[in-house]
């Protein structure tokens, strides 16, 4: 059976075409909105802010916020690969879809931790910024594989601190003054919208 | 076309549609959520001196500063605890004999009483329908947040201006949240005129400091030396001026007050141009290693605390000994006896000086009055008053700071030593009057042990005094508090916890 005979028997009689086509854009179109609702193509981008799409992750921003990592480095700077796009856009997925899934189904736990395919990628991206300022330190054993073996330390085991702090969990920063996501209805729909009901 | 499969396909697409249409209400639930969720629960609005009312927002903050109301932490030398300093040290009330300082004056309470405690204490008087306070309306300036609020709606000039007794029904919210902070953004603000003027006679922009500059600046607001100038910027109102013009060291501010020919009062037994100094902690905190490591007033006074997995600043601004373990034991990893001994220790040695100069300072007092009796002429006193006036001065600007001990214990030590040579300058110049006009023998030293004799020796009616007070606190106080809750009960009103008032 060859592909344009696998169309063929899909393709709808000719008097249903148009209403198919409805249906499916239906389908689409909902699919669409969903990811504006998402702010999908966000996740895209470097910029901080995407991360607190999900509110859950308020703590870790605002703990951020108030770092001395705040004026050098964004989320991603240590959260995703850095070595190059291919393994950055990947990681950035299959993180991401992980998270996503976790968010969407309300199973986050109350203190979130990083993961051993975080911890790794967070521990050479201490050492690809820091690299200069530890030349007179042996860090050949500080990563991420001797860590999960039960060997040698990471880097904030000593850093206690850096960058969340010590006391972290969902409700620990309630007065957190983190940007609210913007209003999905577009200025142009709530400007008449106040006009008309004046 | 088999007709089951285009009702699958029917099906499959229905469940397709269901579960996107699920998933894009999830993600709407959870922005919505958002939108909630550790929100502000209130707007509280500009000006708002109640700090119950912030505290809806933020009640781990509040709680905490509520906690400003124990009075139950005694160190060595202070703490929170109302105690009396002219029974403690009778020699203050012949230092300040001729001002109102000789009638009360004990060792300060929590913010939470400043304004329980201006109204109780006899400096302010027994103000009524026929007498003034003797203290004018610029003394409430640093007691609460009202005055952010008064300044705002009547001006700075017409606060200041007026009798003390003017603000009774205006100012009633004791130093809090509005003091310190933006109602809107929560950041660190300057409320206080006062503050920002002198920076900018100093050529500095206070709006450019860092953060963790306004962490101590909020504090200098008031934690500072300062006075009222009736001259400058408008005659004949006490506008709060902080001295600094040429500088915050002690000969610098002396120099400032010399030049303009300054007194608070004159002494009421050597007649000396006086000038008291407040309480210049700012300004000697500023000199100390822990102010030049970068150590702000909030490191030590409002550290973190961790509360339920939550991190803030505790709001019970207290002295740091009360709270070693998160405040000194952060950077210093001795023991918490070890770190309020060695602070104790620098406040003995500071302290022992102290009654040093403080005791030729009474003498110097006494010496001088005698002089004056045995006929001195202005012309043969007038060094020896300069010198008693400079070294009371330092005794204060030493004594008043409080924390001066700690926190700069080698300038506290340096301004005491200068303050001896020039009391026993003028004790040796006082001397040489009274050779003069014939006089060789010892001075007559009153009995000044208690405070009771120190403060009849000055001549204070002391019965009087407390009987006026305790009336005004009888008939006058509540018709202002009066007054203020029918002002505050046209305010919105929240659901919030009792409020608390004077």
């Amino acid at each position: 059976m060859s592909v344009k005979r696998i169309l063929q028997y899909f393709k709808p009689p000719s008097g249903w075409i148009l209403s198919v086509n409805f249906l499916i854009a239906l389908l689409v179109g909902l699919f669409v909105y969903s990811l504006y609702v998402s702010n999908a193509v966000s996740y895209l981008s470097d910029e901080p802010e995407t991360c607190i799409n999900c509110h859950v992750m308020r703590p870790e921003f605002s703990s951020w916020q108030h770092s001395s990592h705040k004026n050098v480095a964004v989320c991603n700077d240590c959260h995703v690969p850095q070595d190059n796009v291919f393994s950055k856009y990947f990681f950035k997925a299959k993180d991401g879809l992980r998270h996503a899934t976790i968010f969407t189904l309300r199973t986050e736990p109350q203190v979130i931790k990083m993961h051993e395919a975080g911890i790794k990628v967070v521990q050479e991206n201490c050492k690809a910024c820091h690299f200069e300022l530890n030349q007179q330190v042996g860090l050949l054993d500080v990563n991420g594989n001797n860590y999960v073996h039960g060997v040698g330390k990471l880097c904030w085991d000593c850093h206690r601190e850096v960058p969340h702090g010590r006391v972290k969990g969902l409700s620990t920063t309630p007065y957190a003054r983190v940007p609210l996501l913007e209003s999905p209805v577009p200025e142009w729909i709530k400007d008449y919208l106040k006009k008309t009901t004046k | 076309m088999k007709p089951w499969l285009g009702w699958m396909l029917f099906f499959l697409t229905v469940v397709a549609v269901f579960f996107i249409g699920l998933l894009a209400s999830n993600i709407m639930e959870r922005r919505t959520e958002a939108q909630f969720l550790d929100r502000d629960k209130i707007d509280v609005q500009p000006f708002e001196p109640r700090n119950e009312v912030w505290g809806i927002n933020h009640p781990k903050q509040y709680e905490t500063y509520m906690a400003t109301s124990d009075t139950n932490f005694v160190s060595k030398h202070n703490g929170s605890k109302k105690i009396d300093m002219l029974a403690r040290y009778p020699s203050l009330v012949v230092l300040w004999a001729g001002y109102a300082f000789s009638k009360e004056y004990n060792q300060a309470r929590g913010h939470y009483y400043a304004v329980k405690d201006v109204t109780d204490i006899l400096r302010t008087g027994a103000p009524d329908e026929n007498a003034e306070s003797p203290m004018p309306a610029t003394c409430w300036t640093c007691k609460s947040p009202d005055v952010p609020r008064l300044m705002n709606n009547n001006g700075v000039k017409e606060f200041y201006d007026g009798n003390w007794a003017g603000h009774g029904s205006e100012v009633v919210n004791p130093i809090g949240c509005a003091d310190c902070h933006d109602s809107e953004s929560m950041e660190l603000k300057i409320t206080r005129p006062a503050l920002i003027e002198a920076f900018n006679r100093m050529g500095k922009d206070i709006n450019e400091s860092t953060h963790q500059e306004m962490r101590s600046l909020v504090c200098a607001q008031c934690h500072v030396e300062y006075y009222f100038n009736k001259e400058k910027p408008y005659k004949g109102v006490p506008y709060l001026t902080f001295p600094w013009d040429n500088g915050m060291s002690v000969e610098e501010i002396e120099a400032y007050y010399d030049a303009m020919n300054f007194s608070d009062w004159t002494h009421g037994l050597s007649k000396t141009p006086m000038i008291k100094a407040q309480h210049p902690g700012y300004e000697l905190y500023l000199t100390g290693i822990h102010a030049k490591r970068g150590v702000a007033c909030a490191d030590c006074h409002m550290p973190y605390k961790s509360e339920g997995g939550v991190k803030f600043t505790d709001h019970k601004i207290q002295s740091p000994l009360n709270n070693v373990s998160n405040s000194c034991q952060v950077c210093h990893r001795q023991s918490a006896l070890e770190l309020t001994n060695n602070v104790n220790d620098n406040m003995d040695k500071v302290i022992s000086v102290r009654s040093e100069l403080e005791h030729l300072l009474v003498d110097a007092h006494i010496e001088a009055q005698f002089a004056w009796s045995k006929g001195a002429t202005e012309e043969q006193m007038k060094d020896a008053l300069m010198d008693i006036r400079h070294a009371q001065w330092r005794w204060d600007f030493a004594a008043a700071s409080h924390g001066g001990a700690f926190h700069a214990p080698i300038e506290t030590l340096r301004i005491l030593g200068t303050g001896i040579a020039k009391a026993q300058d003028a004790r040796l110049k006082i001397g040489t009057v009274l050779r003069k006009l014939g006089f060789d023998g010892e001075v007559p030293k009153p009995d000044l042990s208690t405070k009771e004799l120190a403060q009849s020796y000055i001549g204070l009616d002391m019965v009087e005094l407390n009987k006026e007070k305790a009336e005004f606190l009888k008939n006058v106080v509540p018709i202002w508090l009066e007054k203020a809750n029918e002002r505050e009960s046209q305010w919105t009103q929240y659901e919030m916890a009792k409020a608390v008032k004077y």
